[in-house]
């Protein structure tokens, strides 16, 4: 029988060899890739994420949990039949244009995607006009925004605007954050919300979507 | 209730009246007077000669100085308490350029000299007498600018504003007028102002020759005025003994790497170089520099606030109050407060000393995780998980930082070379907590602090042919900058560098 507990732990720990041979060993026993996604992956990023929060973890610690659990997911990934895994919800996500700190960015990209969303990635330095665009393409629920520095967050009202020159807001939401954004700031441009970490991002991403916390 | 004492400082003449027991130190860090170990006895550089009074011989003075010496009569500043009137020759200011371990060549020529390094926070002037190299005097104030913000993103973020250019850079350009104005009403009978040689990083640059900052605001973060500034005193509205004054802002040489940086390579003669040499300015934004003989590689690094003692709990400037020094026994920690008296916080120093001896005691791990939150170090100053935790994010920022550009020039890691330490921070800190922690990977002996190199880089400039525009016109294609997010290893490595060393390094 498939241990998915010790999958669970593994990636808890960043063992990244482990996890991806014993979500091998799961789908060779017969394990519906779904369950080994919400019962050992899912968990596993969550607890990450709690640890985080409470100061236990770091970015080193949550950075080598992300690796474990990309490696344990692309081995899922070949067998998870098409439609059988709902995605909690879409993000588009991207650094606002002018501003490259991507650190940041990625760890509430892997967070995300341990929490069962699909991630569609823009990068750095992205225009408004590109978040909007990919936003529409994918039919994404939210749209996620990093600023690292106080003259690059002015770009972010910007991307707010132009979702809501094309008509997006009613269909996407919007989240802020890094380090020179604040709550303040995120109500004072009109967002629908502010994550102070990759942690907080993940619980604000599953209220603004509506899924279970 | 004994009188004060009456202290002169020569050569430039300065008198002030102190209480007794007064920590030299304490007396001359407000004139400017430079104090490259930190103050603690460790070099020679805040040497000074006692021409009449007397001030006592400490351990630090028979160790650092030869018999000769102490017998005529000098004495390491920084050890010294001031017991009674007193009249000191500083050899800081009377043979900084021309003598001292840090000789270069020196082109005297008719006139006087100010080389000025404008801080973000503070802007220190000296007049130099341009026909042997010595300084007459020293102005240091507060950069008025600060009224736009404390860090240079702010200064940007209001340079963008309608109007904002103008009123920051009126704003510099009038404090530095009266700098000079000061410095030369201080020498009377010098003869007029030939020459300045101003340094800054990059938002200095821009705002005081009124570039737009616009590009400095974004990605790419490529300026597209990096070129030296030429003036003329009368365009600055200096006063008459200055008007005629050839004034040069030095180039800079990226987004965040100012012509401070270009003068500290001046300084630490990194350019002269030929085997590997590194150096780092370490505040918010750290510079490092590195060569291994020929190209000249820099950076900056996001390190955040935290060597400033910002966004720390219990964190402040180095300042009376301050812990700066952590060291333990194998048991406890042991604290010292600069100036005595109870802990109020603590400082960039150390916040370094304190995690290297929390981890030295396993009171905190390599993860950076504390065994017991918070870690108590003095009264009520202790450090908590988040302050480790932003520690980590500046120390990885560097510790990356450096090894990447060693990379840029072949260098392997683990490669053993002369690193200089610039700026007040680098003077402070403790070269054994710093590699404890994992900031440097250089032995002790090899890590050199530099004082303000980045003054001393622009009086350089001064001492040279034509403010050393044929010079700089060779130098600067031999520098690269190199932008470190870009290079794709940066987050692995800056993650990677965020762990401390399970134990201490050999």
């Amino acid at each position: 029988m498939a241990d998915l507990s010790a999958l669970k732990a593994s990636v808890l720990n960043g063992k990244r060899v482990v996890a991806e041979t014993l979500a091998r060993e799961a789908l060779a026993a017969g394990v519906d890739p779904v369950v080994v996604m919400k019962e050992a992956l899912i968990p596993a990023m969550n607890e990450v994420g709690e640890k985080f929060t409470a100061g236990e973890y770091f970015v080193p610690e949550m950075l080598v949990a992300a690796k474990a659990m990309k490696a344990a997911m692309e081995v899922l990934r070949t067998k998870l039949v098409a439609g059988s895994f709902t995605p909690a919800g879409k993000v588009v996500i991207g650094t606002v244009r002018g501003d490259l700190h991507d650190i940041g960015k990625n760890l509430v990209k892997v967070m995300l995607e341990g929490a069962g969303f699909e991630v569609i990635d823009l990068g750095v330095d992205v225009a408004p006009e590109k978040f909007v665009e990919a936003a529409k393409q994918h039919s994404a629920q939210l749209v996620a925004m990093s600023a690292l520095l106080t003259t690059t967050m002015l770009a972010m009202p910007d991307t707010v605007k132009a979702l809501d020159a094309a008509g997006l807001r009613g269909k996407v939401k919007v989240m802020v954050g890094g380090a020179a954004t604040t709550e303040a700031f995120a109500k004072e441009i009109n967002a629908d919300g502010y994550g102070a970490d990759a942690a907080g991002a993940v619980s604000l991403a599953r209220k603004l979507v509506g899924a279970p916390a | 209730m004994r009188r004060n004492a009456r202290l002169v400082l020569r050569p430039i003449g300065v008198e002030m009246s102190v209480k007794p027991g007064t920590a030299l130190a304490d007396a001359l860090v407000v004139h400017g007077v430079e104090f490259p170990c930190g103050g603690r006895g460790r070099c020679r550089g805040c040497r000074v000669r006692v021409v009449e009074g007397s001030l006592a011989e400490s351990a630090a003075d028979r160790e650092r100085l030869s018999a000769e010496e102490l017998a005529g009569g000098w004495r390491l500043a920084c050890q010294a308490r001031v017991e009674g009137d007193l009249v000191l020759e500083l050899r800081q200011w009377s043979g900084l350029i021309l003598a001292d371990e840090t000789s270069f060549p020196f082109e005297p020529s008719p006139g006087l000299g100010i080389a000025v390094d404008i801080g973000t926070t503070t802007v220190v002037a000296q007049l130099l007498d341009l026909t042997s190299g010595q300084v007459l005097g020293t102005r240091t104030a507060l950069n008025p600018q600060a009224r736009w913000g404390a860090d240079v993103m702010s200064r940007i973020s209001a340079a963008l504003a309608p109007g904002g250019p103008a009123m920051l850079r009126d704003a510099i350009r009038t404090q530095i007028a009266s700098m000079v104005n000061s410095l030369l009403k201080g020498a009377p009978h010098a003869g007029p102002l030939t020459s300045a040689a101003l340094v800054g990083n990059s938002a200095m640059h821009h705002l005081f020759l009124g570039h737009d900052v616009t590009p400095l605001s974004r990605y790419p973060f490529e300026p597209e005025h990096p070129e030296a500034g030429w003036l003329n005193g009368g365009d600055l509205g200096w006063t008459a003994r200055a008007r005629d004054a050839r004034v040069l802002f030095l180039p800079i040489l990226g987004g965040f790497v100012g012509s401070d940086i270009l003068a500290v390579i001046l300084a630490t003669r990194i350019h002269e170089a030929t085997g590997p040499t590194g150096c780092t300015d370490l505040g918010t934004n750290g510079e490092i520099v590195f060569t291994a003989g020929r190209e000249i590689v820099v950076a900056s690094t996001a390190a955040g606030p935290a060597f400033e003692g910002a966004r720390i709990s219990c964190g402040m400037r180095a300042a009376p109050g301050a812990i700066d020094r952590v060291t333990q026994d194998g048991k406890t920690l042991t604290t010292h407060v600069i100036g005595g008296g109870t802990a109020q916080g603590v400082c960039g120093s150390g916040l370094v000393d304190a995690v290297a001896a929390g981890l030295d005691l396993g009171l905190i791990q390599p993860s950076g995780r504390l065994a017991k939150d918070p870690l108590p170090l003095r009264a009520a100053v202790g450090l908590r998980q988040a302050d480790i935790r932003e520690l980590q994010l500046a120390k990885g920022a560097i510790a990356a930082g450096i090894r990447i550009l060693m990379d840029e020039v072949g260098l392997p890691p683990g490669t053993v070379c002369p690193f200089y330490l610039a700026g007040a921070f680098g003077n402070s800190l403790s070269v054994a907590g710093a590699r404890r922690i994992g900031l440097l990977p250089f032995p002790e002996g090899s890590v050199k602090p530099a004082g303000n190199a980045a003054l001393l880089g622009a009086k350089m400039v001064l001492g040279m042919k034509g403010l050393g525009a044929a010079a700089l016109a060779s130098l600067l294609p031999r520098i690269r900058h190199v932008p470190l997010e870009r290079r794709p290893d940066f987050q692995e490595l800056f993650a990677e560098a965020m762990t401390f060393p399970e134990g201490s390094p050999q």
